[in-house]
C-alpha cells in the first residue's frame, strides 16, 4: 500500500527532534513508496479499483468464495457402486466416515485477522498429547483430537459453537461438496511420469537419455540460471489435491457415513476434508444448525 | 696507628636512634588502628518467602507440574461401525438381490459356482441374451462382475457383466469346462491359438434341453431339484 504524502497537514520537525510519543506519527513500519504510483495504461482505469496489498484486502477479495459454514473431517473408507434400480445405471461412489468431529476453537477477525472454525476429529490418548496442546483442548472443554483442521468461514455467523458435534447430517443428500485430501505418494518420479512430458527420441542420436527432461533453461540471454519453480524430477504425490463439485448421494448419521459420487483423492484410510462446493450455489442450510446432534459434551473431569 | 673506630662510633649512635624511631612509628600506627570506630554492617533484609531458595535454583528442583484437566471423548461411530463399506454393500445388495440367489450362485463356498472356462448365458432386461466363455470372475461386493467372450460374425466379442446390475434378468450356466482351468484369468484365450470361438452350438443344445425339461418330455418332475443333483449338475445352474 502506498502512503499518500500529506501536504495540507502540519509539517513535523525531523524525527530526532520529536518526543518519543510523537515518533509513531512519523515512522511506520513496512515498505513505503517514495513516489506516488505512476499512471500507466494499467492504472489509468477509473472503474477498476487498485488492488491493495494487505491481508484484509485479500480476505475481502475472497469474500465471495469463502464458505458460509464450516466443513467437516472424514476418513476415506473405500469405493463401491450404486445402481439406480429404475434406470439400471451404475454410479461409482466413495464412502467417507466421520468420527467424533467436533468444533475445537474459533479464529476471529479481531484476534487472528480472519474467521475460521478449528475442527477436530477422532480421539488421541491424553498421554500422547503435549502439554501445550492438552491445555488448548482443556481450555475449550474438548477431548484431545487426532486431527485438527481449520475451515475458513465468511463471517462470525458461520462460527459453530465450540464443542458442537458435526455429524454426517451436516451435509445433505444431493448437495455438492469439495473433497480435499493428500494424494497417494508416488515417491521419486521422473518428469515423464510426474508432468507427462514426452521424453526424448528413441533413436536419431540420443544416447542413454530417453526419459530425461532435457534442457533446464537458456544460457546468457536468459540469465544463465535455473529459475525458481522449474519443474524437475523428484517426489511425486503426497500433496493436497482438491476434487471440486462432488455430489453427496447418501448420508447416514448413525454410522457417520457420507457417500460421494465418483472418486476423491488419497488412499483408503486417509483424512478427507469436506466442505461446501465453492463453485455451486451455497446449500440451503442455516450456517449454524441447532439440530446438530449432541451439543457440548458434559464437562466431566477425568484423570 | 690511628684506627677507624672513633669515626664509626657516631654512626652506631645513629643506628640506635633510627631503630627507636621505627618502633615509635609502629606504635603510632597501632594506636590509630585501635582508635578507628568500626561500623557494623546492617543485616540484609529477609528474602520474600516466594523467592526460590538457592539450593532449589542450583539443583533445578521444580514444583510438580499442574495437572491439566482432560475430558472424555464423545461416542465413536468408527468404533461402532468399523467396516462401513461392508455394511453399505450388504444394505445395497438387499435391494439389488432381494432373494440372495445371485449371491449364493457366486459364493466361493458354493461347489456349483461358475468358474473361469465355463460357458455362461446372460439374459438382459430387454430380452436379448449374451453367451460366452467366462474368462474371469471379479468378486468385489456390489461391483462383482464376469467377463464373457464369444465370437459373433467372425469377430471376437468380450463383455463385462455386472451380476447385480438391475439390467441383468438371469444368469445361466450352460456348460462346465471339460477340465478345471488352472488359471484364474484365461486371457490367453484371446490368442487365436487358444480361442474357443463361437459358443452358439453349446447354447443351442442347452436351450433345447431346457425346453424339454420344462415341457416334462424328459420325465423330470422337478427341474430345480434335478439341477441340484450331481449327475445333472454339469449344466443348468442358474440364478434369475
Amino acid at each position: 500500500m502506498v502512503t499518500k504524502p500529506c501536504h495540507g497537514c502540519l509539517q513535523l520537525p525531523p524525527a530526532f527532534l520529536l518526543p518519543r510519543a510523537a515518533l509513531s506519527l512519523v515512522s511506520k513500519r513496512g515498505i513505503k513508496s517514495i513516489s506516488t504510483p505512476r499512471e500507466t495504461r494499467f492504472t489509468r482505469s477509473r472503474t477498476v479499483p487498485q488492488l491493495e496489498a494487505s491481508t484484509a484486502a485479500a480476505l475481502e477479495r475472497k469474500w465471495y468464495t469463502t464458505p458460509l459454514r464450516t466443513g467437516a473431517l472424514g476418513t476415506k473408507k473405500g469405493m463401491s457402486a450404486v445402481y439406480n434400480t429404475e434406470t439400471g445405471r451404475r454410479q461409482a461412489c466413495t464412502i467417507v466416515q466421520m468420527d467424533r468431529v467436533q468444533v475445537v476453537a474459533h479464529k476471529t477477525k479481531e484476534r487472528n485477522g480472519y474467521y475460521a472454525v478449528q475442527v477436530g476429529s477422532g480421539w488421541k490418548h491424553p498421554s500422547n498429547v503435549t502439554r501445550p496442546e492438552l491445555g488448548h483442548y482443556a481450555g475449550h472443554g474438548v477431548s484431545p483430537k487426532r486431527h485438527l483442521v481449520e475451515f475458513k468461514v465468511r463471517d462470525e455467523k458461520g462460527l459453530l459453537g465450540i464443542g458442537e458435534m458435526i455429524g454426517a447430517s451436516w451435509f445433505r443428500e444431493g448437495q455438492y461438496v469439495d473433497a480435499r485430501a493428500n494424494s497417494r505418494g508416488m515417491g521419486t518420479a521422473g518428469v515423464m511420469k510426474k508432468f507427462g512430458w514426452h521424453g526424448q527420441n528413441a533413436s536419431h542420436g540420443p544416447s542413454k537419455t530417453h526419459r530425461q527432461m532435457g534442457s533446464t533453461g537458456g544460457s546468457q540471454g536468459s540469465g544463465s540460471r535455473v529459475y525458481p519453480g522449474k519443474k524437475m524430477p523428484g517426489r511425486m504425490g503426497a500433496h493436497q489435491v482438491t476434487t471440486q463439485n462432488v455430489k453427496v448421494i447418501k448420508v447416514d448419521d448413525e454410522k457417520g457415513i457420507v457417500v460421494l459420487t465418483g472418486c476423491i483423492p488419497g488412499p483408503d484410510g486417509c483424512l478427507v476434508k469436506l466442505s461446501d462446493a465453492i463453485k455451486k450455489p451455497w446449500p440451503e442450510i442455516p450456517p449454524i444448525t441447532s439440530d446438530a446432534q449432541g451439543v457440548a459434551e458434559p464437562l466431566r473431569e477425568t484423570t | 696507628m690511628a684506627s677507624s673506630a672513633p669515626t664509626l662510633r657516631p654512626l652506631s649512635c645513629w643506628k640506635a636512634l633510627l631503630r627507636r624511631s621505627r618502633q615509635q612509628r609502629m606504635c603510632i600506627r597501632c594506636m590509630a588502628t585501635v582508635e578507628t570506630p568500626v561500623k557494623s554492617p546492617r543485616p540484609p533484609p529477609p528474602l520474600p518467602s516466594s523467592y526460590p531458595s538457592p539450593y532449589k535454583l542450583i539443583h533445578k528442583i521444580r514444583e510438580p507440574a499442574k495437572k491439566i484437566v482432560t475430558y472424555p471423548p464423545p461416542p465413536s461411530t468408527r468404533n461402532k461401525y468399523p467396516e462401513p463399506l461392508l455394511e453399505w454393500t450388504k444394505d445395497h445388495l438387499k435391494d439389488l438381490d432381494p432373494t440372495g440367489s445371485r449371491q449364493r450362485l457366486f459364493a466361493k463356498t458354493n461347489p456349483d459356482t461358475p468358474q473361469p472356462g465355463d460357458i455362461i448365458l446372460v439374459t438382459f432386461k430387454t430380452g436379448e441374451p449374451f453367451a460366452g466363455v467366462c474368462l474371469s470372475i471379479r468378486r468385489r461386493g456390489v461391483d462383482t462382475g464376469i467377463l464373457l467372450r464369444n465370437r459373433i460374425f467372425m469377430t471376437g466379442v468380450e463383455m463385462w457383466v455386472k451380476i447385480y446390475s438391475p439390467n441383468v434378468k438371469s444368469i445361466e450356466l450352460v456348460k462346465r469346462a471339460e477340465k478345471r482351468a488352472r488359471r484364474a484369468r484365461l486371457y490367453y484365450m484371446r490368442k487365436p491359438k487358444h480361442d474357443r470361438g463361437s459358443v452358439e452350438g453349446e447354447v443351442e443344445q442347452y436351450l433345447k434341453r431346457r425346453r424339454l425339461i420344462r415341457s416334462g418330455a424328459l420325465g423330470v418332475k422337478d427341474p430345480k431339484a434335478s439341477a441340484k443333483r450331481p449327475e445333472s449338475s454339469r449344466s443348468g445352474v442358474s440364478a434369475s
